[in-house]
């Protein structure tokens, strides 16, 4: 791969000579032609001369490069299952998609000169799938022999925009869940430690919707600006609203019509999911209104309720979809108090029914004291009034302060 | 000698390293080393079983539906519940869905640019193209004109997106890709058909559960999809138009592609040792009777039944403390990181630094079955049903076998392992399409039951099944409702093992020696040889729970780790 | 009879309905609160989602108006005496309360046997019956926290990314109903305990004969049962 290592040297000396970079490429192509070659040797030779393995460093496709942190490629997966436009569409004739793991020719050493060279160009995207992770030094991620993290850090500084793609680059996602062994953090939040500004937009979600990428995409690259952002930096159209406010099966809920056991033939008609712990009434996301595979179905369509995998709070690993949201089926999540993991309902009974019982168990001693019926008699001076007679508070009868009534 | 490295392997899922020492143009030795760790396993620690089925889908976006299905296995045999024949069907059909997305990607997304050059189809002679259609009796539902135009406004603009660094040395003399452009052209049609076709296939997932990937229909005690008669229909046409295309595609493409990579049939063997745990289940709910069956298959290709007993899981060249080797249901491990390379060995070759490996190089662990490493996966599934007779895969592999002018045992290699394991996709295919009509009879004979609610809590099990790369187990311990010990084997764990106790490299290292590399920057056929695999490494690497005390130092509080 | 006399000065009609107002919203935010929870009764669960929010808005009004209130009644420093003070002034510590709080205690663990001189409330009950106005004023807060139609106001929002989230917010609330759960439960048994006297009052505006206090001398001067009903 490493042909000639005189590329910037002989780049400026054609400069040099009133030659452009664009007329050398197109030099190149017609050089391709006449050599017997079809035009698309046209990037070929001009990375035997150049050195260059994406081909061209400007043309008609916004550059990007999607990087795999700690990921399962879920989001990756989710992507390839968009239809309008299709991945074929979006890697051919929108982004010049110059390095993503799962969908490169290249592999190796020439997958991260693409890289590279990508990062050196500017003026490209960067898709962050997955989390990052700090443990062992970024270690827990190793990829061509370096930390995962300083693959970030890289890649980050240079680009336009950061999209942090599904819950996991969000805030670390399951992995920042007990005990969070690997170290699992978000992008935004690594960035931040990093002291890289490169802006960051926040897609949650496990997997996250593709039609959202998209939608980011089309925003950044066709419009030319960002979305506008949430709070918490998540693009305000996708993100402003909760599954509950656009669920299909919201009229059952107001009606009262409610799923209470899985299979049943509430299920069949469509009842509300709410009893089985759906997370609908608390996430923030569309999924109602963009579906999912092609629109065909989505969680709560096929039964399953909602278990909230877009909560991801990009500065706190710990608001993680797993941590906040598990168990699933249960309406509270899971408390940890040392070892003990408890639900909230079970302490509240708990106190309550102690506090119960101490109040029977007292009233049976009231009862014993003959206090029930009108109470325990006054008592005719005050204790203190008793002790301090000089600073005493009221001014007690005579009688009444030697003892007798 | 000359060391070749691939780093990152693409076209995977997750992270993997592949490190070769390369003599006189072969591969001598090979480390393959798994580039992350997660800690699934801690993460499902005092969950529920329920949680478990939803969480551990996440360690792998391309298989999610197989370990949700072996987490609520497991569940299931904890609680001692037989699930529904609905719901046994409706679960098939998810996992079938995910088989066929799976294959399809994996051979035309992922693997089939080992072998097709995109930007060579330029070149094709689009009538040729359209007479090879024909001659080579696959399908095409593009138009090859306009594809070839398509991509020929790509190549003018100049930018080569995802084919950046690409190994097709586009019309030099030493390119190892050897398909006519006329070839190309329709195998580049197919690359993006099959993108299609993939997401029709997770489709049937999306409907069925919800969404792909990560589907939420599987839980323990059946499945909580409850099919109405227009979900019914929907299917029956996903599943009738996936199995007329896979049909019509997958073989002819493989027999038309492979004639020229036959070298590839002389590397690639690995340790010609196989384990399939079974998958699809029958109404029997036995391993060795599922449509894909179980099977244990030794270097002489003589089968045997499963013995989880027997299964070890080697660390002492892992990224973890110790060495044992030890069941996975007594597995005591704890990450510790220790440098890739020795200290003080790194030097400068090729214009890459590298070093002497160290004793332990990966994050994966080594899996053993009786002492011996095993290789998982498609391949191995089919040469399982092949050995058992199954009235379907022993006639396509011959048949394969006869067209490519082979025998049972030379299948056992790159291009074997590849050939082999597209006849699945049809077999399954053709099962989903029973399994829709079998559904339907069901519903209209009115059996109305999906879900099976536990009667206890707390329990032990093993959930065995087949991820599309291979063999998968999750195992669990349940003390009332909630999760005290989980472990899982991952297909990849299998393949991608490191060398074991007495040094004997994993299943891919063997499979890579011997396999021929020109160029050590682009060794090509390592890397088929690799894909052929199927390798899933975010899979791969996981942590089992430290059984005596914990290891990790997080500060709780009862909002959640801080 | 040994205890105090209930005048009506001690719980002068405004307080009275304030008090009725307290307790039906707070016992029906505590069902429809359940009903939220879970829908163990469907066909309610509409009406209790209308009117958890009704009752939540009544019950913080009611709370201010108490407030505001106990600034222009004037009731009873204590039990036993028809004078009248400013009703804010037995909220606060009182001569007739210095140095009683541990006496209380005491009584109540069965350390006393006789029932501690006091104002109209205890020390424990200022404390609690402070305590619970604001209990009312989280509570309200969280659950505009929680309500979607408040949810995304900045004041409301603040205080969910403070928490750690929707979900927290919502156990944070789910708590504190189980405080007034606990709360109305010692309230309860503490008037009820030792007779229906206290009730009767507070209810009903039922006078009820007994010591007569002078609250100018803190001391018990006589007993009065011309108002006893016999």
């Amino acid at each position: 791969m490493v042909t000639e290592a005189i590329s910037p040297e002989f780049l400026s000396k054609l400069e040099a000579r009133g030659v452009s970079r664009r007329s050398f490429m197109k030099l190149c192509g017609s050089l391709a032609v006449a050599a017997g070659l079809s035009e698309l040797a046209a990037p070929r030779v001009a990375r035997a001369i150049e050195d260059s393995v994406i081909g061209a460093e400007s043309g008609g496709l916004y550059p990007a490069i999607w990087i795999e942190g700690a990921s399962c490629t879920g989001c990756t997966e989710s992507f390839a299952q968009v239809d309008a436009p299709d991945p074929a569409t979006v890697v051919l004739e929108m982004v010049s998609l110059n390095y993503c793991e799962t969908l490169s020719a290249a592999a190796g050493w020439s997958m991260e000169e693409a890289k590279a060279q990508t990062i050196e160009a500017g003026n490209y995207i960067l898709i962050y799938e997955g989390a990052v992770l700090e443990g062992w030094n970024g270690e827990a991620l190793r990829v061509a022999n370096e930390p995962g993290t300083d693959h970030l850090v890289h890649a980050a500084e240079n680009a336009n925009a950061v999209v942090a793609l599904g819950s996991c680059a969000v805030n670390g996602g399951w992995m920042g869940a007990n005990p969070n062994s690997a170290g699992a953090l978000g992008v935004q939040q690594y960035l931040k430690k990093q002291g890289i500004d490169t802006p960051v937009i926040n897609i949650p979600g496990c997997p996250a919707n593709p039609e959202w990428l998209e939608a980011v995409l089309v925003d950044a690259i066709l419009v030319g600006k960002l979305p506008e952002l949430t709070a918490d930096n998540k693009p305000k159209v996708i993100f402003n609203q909760t599954i509950h406010d656009n669920c299909e099966r919201r009229g059952h809920f107001e009606n009262g019509e409610f799923v209470y056991a899985f299979g049943t033939e509430e299920e069949a008609k469509g009842y509300c999911l709410y009893p089985m712990g759906c997370r609908g009434p608390q996430t923030k996301a569309n999924c109602g209104v963009v579906r999912w595979n092609h629109r065909r179905s989505w969680c709560v369509a096929s039964g399953g309720p909602c278990i909230g995998c877009c909560t991801a709070n990009p500065n706190d690993p710990g608001e993680n979809w797993v941590e906040t949201n598990t168990p699933f089926r249960a309406r509270f999540r899971d408390l940890r108090i040392g070892g003990l993991v408890v639900q909230p309902e079970a302490i509240a009974w708990t106190l309550t029914g102690v506090v119960a019982a101490a109040l029977v168990i007292h009233g049976f001693g009231m009862k014993k004291m003959g206090r029930t019926d009108g109470g325990a008699d006054f008592e005719p001076i005050r204790e203190w009034d008793k002790k301090h007679p000089n600073e005493s508070i009221g001014q007690y009868d005579e009688e009444v302060l030697k003892g007798g009534k | 000698m000359a060391r070749s490295v691939i780093d990152p392997v693409t076209r995977i899922e997750g992270h993997l390293r592949v490190e070769m020492e390369v003599e006189n143009g072969v591969v001598s030795d090979a480390w393959v080393s798994g580039g992350c760790f997660r800690g699934m396993e801690l993460v499902v620690k005092d969950r529920t079983p329920e949680d478990a089925a939803h969480i551990v889908q996440r360690i792998c976006g391309v298989c999610p539906v197989s370990h949700s299905h072996a987490a609520t296995i497991a569940a299931e045999k904890a609680y001692g519940i037989t699930i529904s024949n609905n719901a046994r069907i409706i679960r098939n059909l998810i996992e079938g869905a995910q088989f066929l997305h799976s294959h399809i990607l994996w051979f035309y997304t992922l693997a089939a640019l080992d072998y097709v050059n995109p930007l060579n189809a330029l070149k094709a002679n689009v009538g040729s193209a359209y007479d090879l259609v024909e001659a080579a009796g696959t399908s095409c539902q593009s138009d090859l004109k306009a594809l070839q135009e398509r991509l020929a406004k790509f190549a003018e603009n100049g930018q080569l997106s995802i084919f950046s660094g690409n190994w097709w040395k586009n019309g030099q003399s030493d390119t190892e890709f050897k398909l006519p452009a006329e070839l190309d052209l329709i195998a580049t049609a197919h690359y993006i058909e099959a993108l299609t076709m993939q997401s029709k296939a997770s489709e049937v997932c999306g409907l069925l559960g919800g969404k792909m990937p990560h589907v939420m229909t599987i839980v323990p005690g059946g499945t909580s999809f409850v099919p109405t008669e227009e979900k019914l229909d929907d299917l029956w046409s996903l599943v009738h138009e996936l199995r007329d295309w896979i049909k019509a595609t997958i073989i002819p493409d493989t027999k038309a592609i492979a004639p020229y990579y036959k070298e590839a049939l002389s590397f690639g063997k690995g340790c010609g040792r196989y384990v399939a745990w079974g998958v699809f289940e029958r109404p029997s709910f036995a391993l060795a009777d599922r449509y894909l069956p179980s099977g244990v298959i030794d270097e002489n290709l003589n089968l045997s039944e499963v013995d989880v007993d027997l299964i070890k899981e080697y660390i002492g060249h892992s990224w973890y403390v110790g060495d044992s080797d030890l069941n996975p249901r007594e597995g005591i491990t704890e990450p510790e990181f220790t440098e890739y390379y020795k200290a003080g060995t790194l030097r400068e070759e090729n214009g890459h630094e590298i070093g002497d490996i160290n004793d332990r190089y990966s994050w994966s662990k080594a899996p053993s079955y009786d002492g011996k490493c095993m290789e998982a996966g498609p391949f191995s599934r089919v040469l399982a049903a092949y050995l058992r007779g199954n009235e379907f895969i022993k006639p396509a592999v011959d048949g394969l076998c006869a067209d490519l002018g082979l025998t049972i045992p030379q299948l056992q290699s790159t291009l074997g392992r590849v050939a082999a394991r597209n006849i699945e996709p049809i077999y399954i295919a053709e099962c989903m399409v029973e399994w829709v009509d079998e559904l339907i009879e069901a519903v209209k004979g009115g059996d109305s039951e999906y879900f099976r609610t536990p009667e206890t809590i707390t329990g032990e099990g093993t959930g065995l099944w087949e991820a599309p790369r291979g063999a998968l187990l999750h195992t669990e311990k349940v003390n009332n409702g909630k999760i005290t010990d989980y472990q899982i084997i991952i297909p990849t764990t299998w393949n991608i093992a490191p060398r074991n106790a007495e040094g004997v490299q994993g299943p891919l290292e063997q499979a890579l020696i011997g396999t021929p590399v020109a160029d050590v920057d682009m060794p090509i056929n390592a890397l088929r040889t690799v894909h052929s695999f199927d390798p899933c490494t975010a899979c791969a690497v996981h942590v089992t729970e430290p059984s005596t005390g914990k290891h990790f130092e997080t500060v709780t509080s009862p909002w959640g780790v801080k | 009879m040994a205890h105090l006399a209930h005048y009506r000065e001690a719980h002068p009609l405004p307080m009275r309905i304030t008090h009725w107002i307290n307790l039906s919203c707070m016992v029906l935010l505590i069902l429809s609160g359940f009903l939220i929870h879970f829908p163990f009764w469907a066909a309610l669960t509409g009406v209790a989602r209308g009117l958890h929010v009704f009752c939540g808005i009544v019950l913080l009004v009611n709370c201010i108006v108490r407030y505001v209130l106990a600034f222009l009644v004037t009731s009873a420093p204590t039990g036993g005496t028809r004078n009248r003070i400013r009703d804010y002034k037995t909220w606060m510590p009182q001569d007739d309360n210095k140095h009683q709080l541990i006496p209380w205690i005491k009584y109540y663990l069965f350390m006393k046997k006789d029932h501690p001189l006091s104002a109209k409330l205890g020390v424990p009950q200022k404390i609690s019956y402070f305590a619970i106005g604001i209990l009312i004023l989280i509570m309200a807060y969280t659950g505009f926290c929680l309500w979607i139609p408040t949810s995304e106001w900045t004041f409301f929002a603040a205080g969910t990314a403070f928490v750690g989230g929707a979900m927290s917010m919502r156990i944070i609330h789910y708590f504190m109903m189980f405080v007034f759960i606990i709360f109305t439960m010692l309230h309860g048994y503490l008037v009820f305990i030792e007779g229906t006297a206290n009730a009767n009052l507070m209810f009903f505006g039922k006078e009820h004969g007994g010591l007569v206090y002078d609250p100018n001398r803190h001391v018990i001067v006589g007993e009065d049962h011309s108002v006893d009903q016999h």
